[in-house]
């Protein structure tokens, strides 16, 4: 990919006092894709993410947008920035149209009514816009907050937990929407979650942190690619006999065993010569199942949900 | 200078989209025709009618108290100025002042700058702060916009509050003023007595001047209101120091006035009338030396709330 990245941080820490909440991060944001910033809660994500949009100062490095740095040249920075922080808070006495008024008046250019009608169309709240958002529930409150973040045509959409509070359906309706702008307007969306399974659907690449160091990038494209190789594990018997058997063909893909079992990284064909393989030496096949993926393994093993 | 405006449009629909700030404005409105009723129904009309020989009663008094026991000086150039304005007031035919007529009514009611002082603190108090409680700040300054405008725009809207209420309560009150007690004795002078001299003033411009006056103390507290509400976060913090400092400063000050460094005191200085109109309250101070302590504490309540703004990590 040789495009120019919208959004790159450059080494950036954040200490508060003495401890260091954010630990040399950095990354690149590339157009028309979906950058997922995955850890648990308290890894780092929401500093990060104010950091980006300036609510908080940035300790060491720099944060660049569209090479102008955050710090320096806030306001053109700033500009291409469209945000939702947390949970979008609104001015509750105000209709949604006033709040989208409010914030037009704020934008880099000037935004049209049109164009706030555009955008409220665009998420689906034509017919509450006029009412008081203290009367909205949570999810017309977040397409609400994704109108705001859009009203400007930003070219990078930073959402920190945007699904956080929504029901399935909602969850499903923000996802589509967001792989769609990215896709077919060419935005750079910036993502944070704590959940694994909706970053995955939802993203182009995934930034794993953990107590403020940025663990892994992963490209889920690479990742679904390597859904061909699985991690395996057959529970067999006898297995000694088992690894004599499977020693020599496949030493290089074992890659554990326990009392009953062997685990392998092995691709989808090789699953059935294993176990024609095993059964032909009269090596009993009790079950093959299909382990977590290395994404999955990863996260849950620095997040301890593994154990 | 566009954007400013916006903003300041922005903050004013926030203001005045909310009930709260109506029902204040309706407060004060309720006030001046409380004022007004009680003056025409509830009290006695017969005090101005001899007013004359009130008066000259009045001053026999006083310079019998003259003659026969002292005054400090300060008091003896009080009954001097009033039997010089009594005496003019006879000569000339101009009744004085009384609450049943327009002027004495809106004389009477720039005693309400006071609750004016207290709602503009009410606002000042929740125009930051408010703003973190809702967590609206967060959306707020992820904008192409510089801090320094958004806390000036803010700052400008809680002024053009405490303006546009003390505007409404002239208006209005010489309004009710008006149709109360009518426009007779519209033209009547405001009497000041100056190095020996009695003057005319303009009425009008005597009355404006009351307001201006109590706006010193006013915007001394909303900016105060305003800083503590920008560097605390917290609304009833601002409102309840600003508010708790509004009615006792000015005793507390007093106490203190037999020590030299009490002139330095916020307080000591808010009240400008203490120069034209009485005493100054620590002897050597005079109203340029007023004016600069009072600078002093404006420019240092303004550059804390704006470093302080401009600083800020917002966090959670």
């Amino acid at each position: 990919m040789e495009k120019t990245p919208v959004a790159e941080l450059i080494n950036v820490k954040k200490r508060i006092g003495k401890t260091t909440i954010i630990d040399d991060i950095s990354l690149k944001v590339y157009p028309g894709e979906v950058f997922g910033f995955l850890g648990p809660n308290g890894a780092g994500k929401t500093t990060t993410i104010r950091m980006m949009v300036g609510l908080m100062d940035i300790t060491e490095g720099e944060i660049l947008i569209h090479n102008n740095s955050v710090e320096k040249n806030f306001e053109k920075a700033i500009a291409h920035i469209g945000g939702i922080i947390e949970n979008p808070e609104m001015y509750k006495f105000l209709s949604g149209y006033d709040n989208l008024v409010h914030y037009a008046r704020m934008a880099p250019e000037k935004v049209t009514k049109e164009r706030i009608l555009e955008v409220v169309k665009l998420v689906g709240l034509e017919k509450n816009i006029k009412n008081k958002v203290g009367s909205y529930s949570l999810g017309m409150r977040q397409r609400l907050g994704l109108a705001q973040a859009l009203l400007h045509s930003p070219s990078l959409l930073i959402l920190d937990e945007p699904t956080n509070g929504l029901d399935p359906a909602g969850i499903r309706e923000i996802r589509n929407y967001i792989r769609k702008i990215a896709h077919e307007e060419n935005l750079a969306v910036f993502v944070s979650s704590h959940l694994l399974a909706e970053m995955q659907r939802m993203c182009d690449q995934i930034g794993i942190i953990q107590n403020g160091k940025l663990i892994s990038v992963e490209s889920v494209g690479d990742f679904v690619g390597s859904c061909s190789k699985k991690n395996v594990r057959f529970q067999v018997s006898p297995i000694s006999e088992a690894v004599k058997v499977l020693g020599a063909p496949y030493d290089s893909l074992i890659t554990g065993q326990g009392d009953d079992y062997i685990d392998m990284t092995v691709s989808h064909e090789h699953i059935a010569e294993i176990n024609k393989l095993l059964v032909l030496n009269d090596v009993d096949v009790y079950s093959i199942v299909t382990l977590q993926s290395t994404l999955e393994e990863k996260f849950l093993e620095i997040t301890g949900g593994g154990q | 200078m566009a954007k400013l405006l916006k903003l300041i449009q922005n903050e004013n629909m926030k203001l005045y989209k909310r009930l709260g700030t109506w029902i204040m404005i309706g407060i004060i409105i309720i006030a001046v025709l409380g004022i007004g009723v009680f003056s025409k129904f509830f009290m006695d009309s017969g005090e101005n009618t001899n007013w004359q020989q009130r008066l000259e009663a009045e001053n026999l008094q006083l310079e019998r108290q003259l003659e026969e026991s002292p005054f400090q000086s300060a008091g003896e150039a009080y009954v001097t100025k009033q039997i010089a304005i009594n005496n003019y007031r006879i000569d000339q035919d101009i009744p004085p002042l009384h609450s049943q007529s327009l002027w004495g009514f809106m004389i009477d009611t720039t005693n309400l700058t006071g609750i004016i002082a207290l709602f503009a603190i009410v606002i000042a108090g929740g125009m930051v702060a408010s703003e973190f409680s809702w967590g609206t700040i967060k959306l707020l300054l992820i904008r192409p916009v510089s801090r320094t405008k958004i806390i000036l725009s803010k700052y400008i809207t809680t002024i053009l509050f405490a303006l546009f209420s003390m505007v409404s309560l002239f208006l209005f009150s010489f309004l009710i003023g008006s149709v109360f007690f009518g426009l007779e004795g519209a033209e009547d002078p405001y009497l000041v007595y100056n190095e020996g001299e009695v003057r005319e003033r303009n009425m009008i411009s005597h009355i404006i001047g009351l307001i201006g006056f109590n706006s010193v103390d006013l915007l001394m507290m909303v900016t105060l209101a305003f800083m503590i509400s920008t560097v605390f976060r917290s609304s009833s913090l601002a409102i309840g120091v600003s508010i708790f400092l509004l009615f006792t400063g000015p005793q507390v000050t007093q106490l203190l006035s037999s020590y030299d460094w009490a002139k330095y005191v916020l307080f000591a200085n808010t009240n400008l009338q203490q120069y034209t109109n009485g005493t100054p309250l620590v002897e050597g101070m005079t109203m340029t030396f007023s004016i600069i302590v009072l600078l002093v504490y404006f420019i240092l309540f303004t550059l804390t709330t704006w470093v302080v703004f401009k600083k800020r990590d917002v966090a959670a």
